[in-house]
């Protein structure tokens, strides 16, 4: 990977929130290439503009259907998927092979530090430190990403 | 109490007494000379029959509880007792039968058993339903948690929306302070449930959270900040309240404090002193006069909450810089 933004399709059945959160990865360094709202419609978007990052709400306008669009996305085009959930304890213990997540309710400043500390650890391929408060990551990449030595941050 | 005699063949009844003329309602002549069997029927259990069967055949004692016949047909249980009576050769050549009516002790019995097993059936009866209830009730915990978070989301990105499209500053800092209560009521619910105690609230983790998200989205990079946090737990129900407070503080703190660019440092502390916990900021900024004071709405805000909260609001000159104290009873837990 080379040092250009990161590519982000926003999965997320609320225009608004995904409205605002379009702003936030561009504030962030990161270059939204599409929003889907349904799990027909992110496995097809994905496919076609091969983002590099996913960021997926579980509950999509065709119900919980996010945890199996982030299997299906990574299967199809690679891409890393991040879920974005309220419901951060119903998500299965191996985050369906996604990267992490971020709870909802999110703030500008954690998005923005979690996204710039994806971007980092996408790019370099190891962490360059513990995670911010706002982003749990699975416990998959905090072995890929070499973290499994480091001390959690609180 | 009856004898037989085992020396004729079938083991007839050789003696019985009135006793047992009485309990069986038999007359003396129609028992002499029979094998008692007659007094089985229907409901005698075979395997008891058998049993003593086999203990008299092998000329053992036998004790046995069976249901047994009267001659008007009417049933009673009889508690048996059957020993051989050896002759000098070591023969058996009697046996010595006692019977015990002891219907009313066997019918308590299966009254106990009887309302034992409804009991036990209404009890797992009841469990389900409980279960049941407990798990729909779970079920529309998470749904209406989930509903909050995301309602608070959606609240939080209408601000930021409208934020981005006004030019106004006074407008902007009006909606930017809203937006700064209302996430601070969203950190209170991401953090609300993640403990499984669901009725508590731990401050520290709150403000540890709160801190990191204010004084990181401010991009104040030149003022340090450091933590002194006790764990303390206060009621769910005061988590949003005690949030606004503590926002509406720190905020005001970082707008005013340090003017210009200039440097310096936030301590936040929480700890308990007897009957009530104390959470402090102090910072070593520009200090008490009529800029930094607590302005408006912010104070408004504070004000009314700790009338709520029934706590004290103290803000005082620590030379450099203000020191913010409030003092909260702790409350009992419930």
């Amino acid at each position: 990977m080379n040092d250009q933004p990161l590519g982000v399709l926003i999965i997320e059945d609320e225009v608004l929130l995904a409205t605002e959160l379009e702003f936030l990865l561009e504030e962030a360094g990161c270059c939204s290439v599409g929003h889907a709202m349904s799990s027909h419609e992110a496995v097809t978007l994905a496919r076609d503009l091969k983002p590099d990052l996913a960021l997926i709400d579980v509950h999509l306008c065709d119900g919980p259907t996010g945890v199996d669009v982030a299997r299906r996305i990574q299967d199809d085009c690679g891409a890393v998927a991040l879920f974005m959930t309220a419901n951060v304890k119903r998500l299965p213990e191996d985050f369906a092979g996604a990267c992490g997540v971020i709870g909802k309710p999110y703030s500008s400043h954690g998005v923005k530090t979690a996204l710039g500390y994806l971007s980092i650890c996408m790019r370099e391929g190891h962490a360059p430190g513990p995670p911010p408060i706002a982003l749990t990551l699975s416990p998959q990449y905090l072995a890929l990403w070499g973290l499994l030595d480091m001390p959690r941050a609180g | 109490m009856i004898v037989t005699d085992a020396d004729q063949p079938d083991n007839p009844i050789l003696f019985a007494n009135d006793a047992f003329l009485r309990l069986t309602g038999y007359g003396r002549e129609e028992v002499i000379g029979r094998n008692c069997r007659f007094l089985q029927g229907a409901d005698t259990d075979p395997v008891q029959v058998a049993r003593i069967r086999a203990a008299i055949e092998a000329g053992q004692d036998i004790a046995a509880e069976v249901v047994n016949y009267r001659k008007d047909g009417s049933t009673f249980w009889n508690a048996l007792y059957v020993s051989p009576v050896r002759g000098e050769d070591g023969a058996v050549s009697y046996f010595f039968a006692t019977q015990l009516d002891v219907s009313d002790k066997r019918k308590a019995e299966q009254t106990l058993t009887d309302s034992r097993h409804d009991l036990e059936q209404l009890v797992a009866e009841r469990t389900s339903e409980l279960t049941q209830a407990l798990e729909q009730k779970t079920a529309l915990l998470h749904e209406v948690d989930h509903r909050v978070k995301n309602n608070l989301q959606l609240i939080s990105s209408l601000l930021l929306l409208q934020n981005r499209r006004v030019s106004d500053p006074a407008v902007k800092a009006a909606l930017r302070g809203m937006l700064d209560r209302v996430s601070a009521i969203a950190t209170v619910h991401r953090r609300l449930f993640q403990s499984d105690d669901v009725a508590r609230f731990d401050v520290s983790a709150f403000v540890r959270d709160l801190v990191a998200d204010v004084i990181g989205a401010s991009g104040r990079e030149d003022i340090a900040f450091s933590l002194d946090l006790e764990r303390v737990d206060v009621a769910a129900s005061k988590a949003a309240p005690l949030a606004l407070v503590i926002n509406e503080l720190l905020s005001n703190t970082l707008r005013h404090a340090f003017p210009g660019g200039r440097p310096g440092r936030i301590f936040v502390g929480i700890n308990r002193i007897d009957e009530a916990f104390r959470i402090e900021i102090t910072d070593d900024g520009v200090g008490v006069d009529s800029s930094t004071r607590l302005s408006g709405f912010g104070f408004t805000i504070v004000q009314l909450l700790c009338q709520q909260l029934k706590a004290r609001f103290e803000s005082t000159d620590a030379s450099p810089g203000t020191r913010v104290v409030i003092d909260l009873p702790v409350d009992v837990a419930p």
